[in-house]
């Protein structure tokens, strides 16, 4: 069977402890959540650490609360929660939707926010075993020196894989970090870097303790698209939120975030559209605008040329939930 | 692991609550649930598929919560409520979803099984007539997704766990019946 | 023996047969007692890894293994050329080694094998052996080993890389189609797909103190595996027993020995210790032995009414690293056509190439499955071009009952009409075929498949399978078969024979199964041959008891044997149900009587008139054909391409069901199978160049043969929420070869399920799939063609 390398495991209490931890060990040390997407890393000899410091143990990374203006979900909260709890389907629905889509209802219980966050890249050529990636001659993110995606590609373009990271980052949500340094705050939207061997901007010292999400206004609509070729354990191949700001029935802003492309996502904004109506031709805008301007690579699994053309209809569809139109047109007649 | 050139870490104690009896043991940080229940328990109920959390197939309980073994650290289980199938029936007699299962043909190679009944039970036990006052299928489905099956075509499991269901909320239904009519 | 007695006819109702029982040791498994062979633990064992091959063809130069042999904890290390016997499951293309002596053919291959304290252990050692390869050009498809047959996967071979050519011919095909009013021509595709069982191999091996070795082994065949085990270990078959656990699941992808028996073997013989050997996933990818991917060119034939008045067939195989039962594979793509339906004429010419890639195998459907595709499509492109409605075209062409098809096999009974009729009625076909709105359709197709073929794979007149019973004097039976349950219930099917024939319950019958000291050999679980072979031998063994009890009783009740009858735990007179006795009473008489109450059964297949007179005219032949037919009702999005398959409903002639509830459980399990296989499965090896786009790209030898999808997560089979509602019906066409009139059940409800989508999914929008499989971006290239073809 597939074998953990051995490693120390530290279980601190507080989160003192953990950045402490962190700290001692950096930069060969990780944060262990859920273990959903570190384990199986671990196994394929692909994530290779000595120390891990669990988050299991941490009450301050667990739950979720409201204030006035904020939704503050604690790091370690449970995909399972996130997507039950009531003032997130209430406030973030398309946050809580995009949880709920998250692999299966195991991993959901088992898989964290954090987690999701912080999950690393996947490629076709990464995501294999030792002897796979030994066959291939390794890539730039194994222990080769040529990217088989992009060839003669000089970075990493492994495909940034979470489901939330999309819907977040249309929320405007914030995320909080701690180390021994103290506190650090940074918009989600800015946490990821083009560099598929680690694509996410929290140091290795640092513990992802929240992520807090302002409450949209009323006339804020965000609506999440995941596509994959399963309804159940699958990682999106698409994966797409959109906001509309809308204001007296027209457009006044808006996101459109497009995940699952390279290491970061593509997040364009809808300024230049103000003043549409929110309506088909508001869809078929939205959707020639990422066809220009986001392009599925041959990373993931999946005909890369598809992914295009899904990621467009996706998008459409996003328009037409959010305008309370049909999501799909009707069909031709015969 | 105790490969000469890579000492292992000292094994740690854990304490855990395995299908409700206390146990301590010593297991290295690297092994998963999966391996203390299989390889140092003997509990062999519990299977393995891909090792990798995509099939299912070593669900168990935590906390009431069906959760993968092969992805879970054996040390993180400290003080918590572990539930395989061996523990699923009560007093020498088959749980009612293991009984269905049996009489429906619910199980043809068996593989999946402990961790189908893992996923299945958890859904059960949260089934109250208040939030779902019928057993929807489909609901079923969602609870049973992230278990692969590749004998049944899932379609005699289903109807196994929707039997079992409808016995469950019919039974809260006398229940609330009685309750009601008594004062 | 005798075989071809008629089964069938009863006076009086079955009691065990027919009922809706579930299997006697299903709670074994829902309690997690169930013991498979990754459960078993032996004091001090050791657990085995092996070391595979990074190149897909290589040849080995040197191998060195000291590092790995000086590790700590590393008690043995095996290599190829301490077992280089060729062997292979078909005796007449032996070309596999337990672990590759002097090449390598596939990025997979096994070239040595540790045994150590832990696997870690082994794992360890494993990257400590260096082998030195010479690296070969790899061909990674049929038409680069078809152009280079100078560059041989397998030297031996006598034709480049040609495994297998089959060319048969039945009538006068090309005055056939030079007479038809309509010819539907076309070239299909069909992918590869592997079984997926949700264990993954696993074998033990240990040699106790009198020097027997024995194995534990997840296989379906551990006669053939005990057979291979003592050719190539070089131990007589008597000093090695061969036992199969609880296996969980199988479908053809353990239907031959694998590298990890030998190694576990060899490994305990070298260390005198208990040795275990399992897979990881991705091994039991490479292990593989799953779907052929077919490339067929079909021409057929049709009169203005719809007969098919020839079908000229060619298909090429790419058949991966190694034989595997690639012999039986090429016959099959064309021999199995001949039913259900008549042709006039029919040819074939069928070419299996290696590759360097897994080998392909036998998948649930053996070689069968992908030219049923190609012909119910074409049958439906003839009913569209003739107008005629796609079931009443089936209709016509049936091929009949007790009858002998064009190429020369004895069809018995045939449920197939009853089948077409069942689903027809089920999916309200006549009210909603053609009438559904756009973007809806339903597709309809049949097939046939066999119940065992008549002759073993390696040549004997031995019985294909033995069973023998006793009875105990508390009044239970038990049953000693070499059968293998891999959970569709072969052993509830050997409970339920002889409980119906001893007049016991179910409960009372232990069978005891596929261990080669304590049980009569049966050939294995492959080809749907055990209902009918081992229930035969079954039934003539309870028979032979049945009889003496019933004497014995008839003696004490001083009536005629014929009067006394058993059922329900009972003896009772046949003409007053009053007079009675326990059973257990009647089994301790008749043991007063004959002594100790045992028996024996055998099953040989007839020899009389049941093949074609020709070379090959063996292979296809079985006592009995299973039918099918299946609808199919897709939805399909024209925006995004998507297919919903939204029901499908079967209905499966089995002869008779005498567990009606496991041969629905074959019926959808199969319709769950093939469903996988055409909208989501796909056992993809990369080919040379590892861009999928389609633009090649240099790569350097060792690049290619990569497996695309080596991971549950990667290789894609339908979860609760991706399967379609699943209608199971059971159509009862009693065969006299079968026990009881039992045909098979587990294979033939996966054919037709494939076509049947693709004709429905036409039927919803007008496009074709004719290269498997289905995907969203087929579908909207489909739907662009017909927009701009004006349409």
């Amino acid at each position: 069977m597939l074998r953990l390398p051995p490693f120390a495991l530290h279980q601190p209490t507080t989160v003192a402890e953990a950045v402490a931890t962190l700290k001692e060990f950096a930069p060969d040390v990780r944060v262990i959540s859920g273990g959903t997407d570190l384990l199986p890393n671990m196994k394929l000899a692909q994530t290779k650490v000595s120390h891990l410091v669990s988050a299991k143990f941490l009450d301050e990374l667990h739950g979720i609360t409201r204030t006035d203006t904020h939704v503050r979900i604690g790091a370690a909260t449970s995909l399972q929660t996130l997507a039950e709890d009531e003032d997130v389907r209430e406030l973030l629905p398309a946050l809580a939707y995009a949880a709920s889509r998250i692999a299966s209802p195991q991993i959901r219980q088992m898989g964290t926010l954090g987690g999701n966050i912080s999950l690393d890249t996947r490629c076709r050529y990464i995501n294999q075993s030792e002897l796979w990636r030994e066959a291939l001659g390794g890539c730039l993110k194994s222990h080769g020196s040529e990217c088989h995606v992009v060839p003669g590609g000089q970075g990493c373009v492994a495909a940034l894989s979470a489901d939330t990271v999309a819907p977040l980052i249309a929320y405007g949500a914030v995320a909080e970090m701690a180390s021994v340094l103290g506190p650090r705050r940074a918009p989600v939207q800015e946490l990821f870097q083009q560099d598929g061997t680690w694509h996410v901007r929290i140091a290795r010292e640092e513990l992802l303790v929240a992520i807090e999400i302002p409450i949209p206004a009323p006339q804020t609509r965000v609506a999440y698209r995941k596509w994959s070729v399963r309804q159940s354990i699958d990682f999106p191949l698409v994966s797409v939120a959109v906001r509309l700001d809308v204001a007296d029935d027209v457009l006044t802003g808006g996101l459109v975030v497009v995940s699952a492309l390279g290491p970061r996502p593509r997040v364009l904004t809808l300024e230049r559209l103000a003043g549409s109506a929110i309506d088909e031709s508001l869809a078929e805008a939205l959707g020639q605008m990422v066809h220009e301007r986001a392009r599925p690579l041959p990373n993931l699994p999946y005909d890369a040329e598809y992914r295009r053309e899904r990621m467009v209809v996706e998008v459409r569809r996003a328009v037409r939930v959010l305008a309370g139109l049909p999501e799909r047109p009707l069909p031709v007649p015969r | 692991m105790t490969v000469p050139d890579a000492p292992s870490p000292a094994p740690v104690l854990v304490t855990l609550q395995l299908n409700g009896e206390p146990v301590s043991v010593a297991v290295p940080p690297h092994w998963t649930l999966l391996e203390l229940l299989r390889y140092r328990l003997g509990l062999t109920g519990t299977k393995q598929g891909c090792d990798k959390g995509d099939c299912g197939t070593c669900t168990v309980r935590i906390d009431g919560e069906p959760q993968l073994a092969c992805l879970t650290l054996a040390v993180e289980v400290r003080d918590r409520h572990v539930e395989t199938v061996e523990g699923l029936g009560v007093g020498g007699e088959p749980h009612p979803l293991q009984e269905a299962f049996a009489r429906v043909g619910a199980a043809q190679c068996g593989f999946c099984t402990p961790g189908m009944l893992m996923s299945a039970s958890a859904y059960l036990d949260k089934l109250t007539l208040e939030d779902e006052p019928v057993v929807r299928r489909e609901d079923i489905a969602q609870a049973l997704a992230g278990n692969l099956c590749r004998c049944t075509g899932y379609t005699k499991i289903l109807q196994a766990v929707e039997e079992v269901a409808q016995v469950v909320l019919d039974r809260q239904r006398e229940l609330a019946e009685s309750t009601t009519e008594e004062p | 023996m005798s075989a071809v007695r008629d089964n069938v006819s009863r006076g009086r109702p079955y009691a065990v047969v027919g009922a809706r029982h579930g299997k006697p040791d299903a709670l074994d498994a829902m309690a997690g007692l169930a013991k498979y062979a990754d459960d078993i633990a032996l004091p001090r064992m050791l657990h085995a890894k092996i070391l595979r091959s990074p190149h897909a063809h290589a040849r080995i130069r040197s191998i060195d293994t000291s590092a790995a042999e000086a590790m700590e904890g590393v008690h043995a290390v095996v290599v190829g050329a301490e077992m280089p016997t060729r062997y292979g499951v078909i005796p007449w293309t032996p070309d596999e080694q337990a672990l590759a002596a002097d090449k390598v053919r596939y990025v997979g291959d096994g070239v040595a094998a540790v045994a150590a304290v832990s696997e870690d252990i082994a794992i360890a050692a494993c990257k400590r052996i260096v082998v030195d390869y010479e690296v070969l050009t790899p061909l990674t498809t049929p038409e680069a080993a078809l152009a280079h047959p100078e560059n041989k996967i397998h030297e031996a071979n006598k034709h480049g890389n040609i495994t297998k050519q089959v060319q048969l011919a039945f009538g006068d095909v090309d005055a056939q189609l030079a007479n038809a009013d309509l010819v539907i021509e076309g070239h299909y595709g069909f992918h590869g797909s592997t079984h997926a069982a949700l264990e993954p191999h696993c074998s033990v091996a240990h040699v106790d103190g009198r020097g027997l070795l024995t194995v534990w082994s997840a296989t379906q065949v551990p006669h053939y595996l005990h057979r291979e085990l003592a050719k190539v270990l070089e131990v007589p078959t008597h000093k090695i027993r061969v036992i199969q656990p609880q296996v969980g699941g199988a479908f053809g992808g353990k239907s031959e020995p694998f590298d990890l028996e030998f190694v576990a073997a060899k490994l305990a013989m070298k260390t005198g210790r208990p040795v275990k050997c399992l897979y990881t996933r991705e091994e039991v990818f490479l292990a593989h032995r799953g779907r052929h991917p077919f490339e067929m060119d079909y021409k057929t034939g049709f009169a203005e009414d719809g007969k098919i008045l020839a079908v000229d067939a060619k298909s090429i195989l790419d058949g991966g690293a190694y034989s595997s039962f690639g012999l039986v594979t090429t016959y099959y793509s064309g021999q199995l056509l001949g039913s259900p339906y008549v042709f006039d004429s029919y040819r074939f010419d069928s070419t299996r190439v290696y590759t360097n890639k897994p080998a392909c195998g036998p998948k649930r459907g053996h070689g069968s499955v992908q030219p049923r595709f190609a012909i119910e499509v074409q049958l439906d492109k003839a009913a569209r071009a003739l107008d005629i409605d796609p079931i009443e075209l089936r209709r016509r062409n049936f091929v009949g009952e007790n009858t002998t098809t064009i190429n020369e096999f004895h069809i018995g009974s045939s449920g197939f009409l009853e089948c077409l009729d069942l689903v027809e009625q089920a999916s309200t076909w006549k009210a909603r075929h053609g009438k559904l709105p756009r973007g809806r359709g339903l597709g309809v197709a049949g097939s046939t498949y066999i119940s065992g073929t008549n002759y073993c794979i390696y040549p004997t007149d031995l019985p294909q399978s033995g069973v023998q019973i006793c009875l105990d004097r508390s009044g239970r039976v038990r049953v000693f078969a070499g059968t293998s349950d891999i959970g569709q219930g072969s052993s509830t099917m050997l409970a339920v024979v002889a409980a119906e024939e001893l007049g016991v319950h179910l409960d009372d019958v232990r069978v005891v199964a596929a261990d080669s000291d304590l049980c009569p050999v049966d050939l294995g679980a492959y080809s749907s041959r055990i209902t009918l072979m081992a229930g035969n031998a079954c039934l003539s063994a309870a028979r032979d008891l049945a009889g003496k009890v019933r004497q014995a009783v008839a003696k004490k009740w001083l009536c005629q044997k014929r009067d006394v009858i058993l059922a329900d735990r009972r003896a009772q007179r046949l003409d007053d149900p009053d007079v009675w006795m326990d059973i257990t009473e009647a089994f301790i008489l008749a043991e007063v009587e004959f002594g100790t109450m045992g028996s024996t059964g055998s099953y040989q297949t007839p020899r009389e008139d049941v093949h074609g007179e020709y070379r090959g005219g063996t292979i296809g032949a079985s006592p009995a054909y299973s039918f099918t037919a299946h609808i199919a009702e897709v939805s399909v999005d024209e925006e995004t391409g998507d297919v919903r398959v939204e029901n499908i409903w079967c209905a499966h002639d089995c002869g008779r069901a005498l567990s009606p509830v496991l041969v629905e459980g074959q019926i959808e399990g199969s319709v769950y199978m093939g469903f996988g296989e055409t909208v989501m499965e796909h056992h993809h090896v990369m080919p040379s160049g590892l861009r999928t786009d389609g633009k090649r790209r240099d790569s350097g030898p060792g690049k290619e043969g990569l497996l695309a999808h080596s991971s549950l997560l990667d290789y894609r089979m339908p979860t609760t929420l991706d399967t379609p509602n699943l209608f199971a019906g059971i159509v009862e066409k009693p065969d006299p070869r079968g026990p009881f009139g039992a045909k098979e059940a587990g294979e033939g409800p996966l054919h037709s399920v494939i076509p049947a989508i693709c004709n429905a999914i036409f039927d919803a929008v007008g496009v074709r799939v004719d290269e498997l499989p289905v995907t969203p971006a087929k579908i909207l290239a489909g739907l662009r063609a017909q927009r701009s073809g004006g349409a």
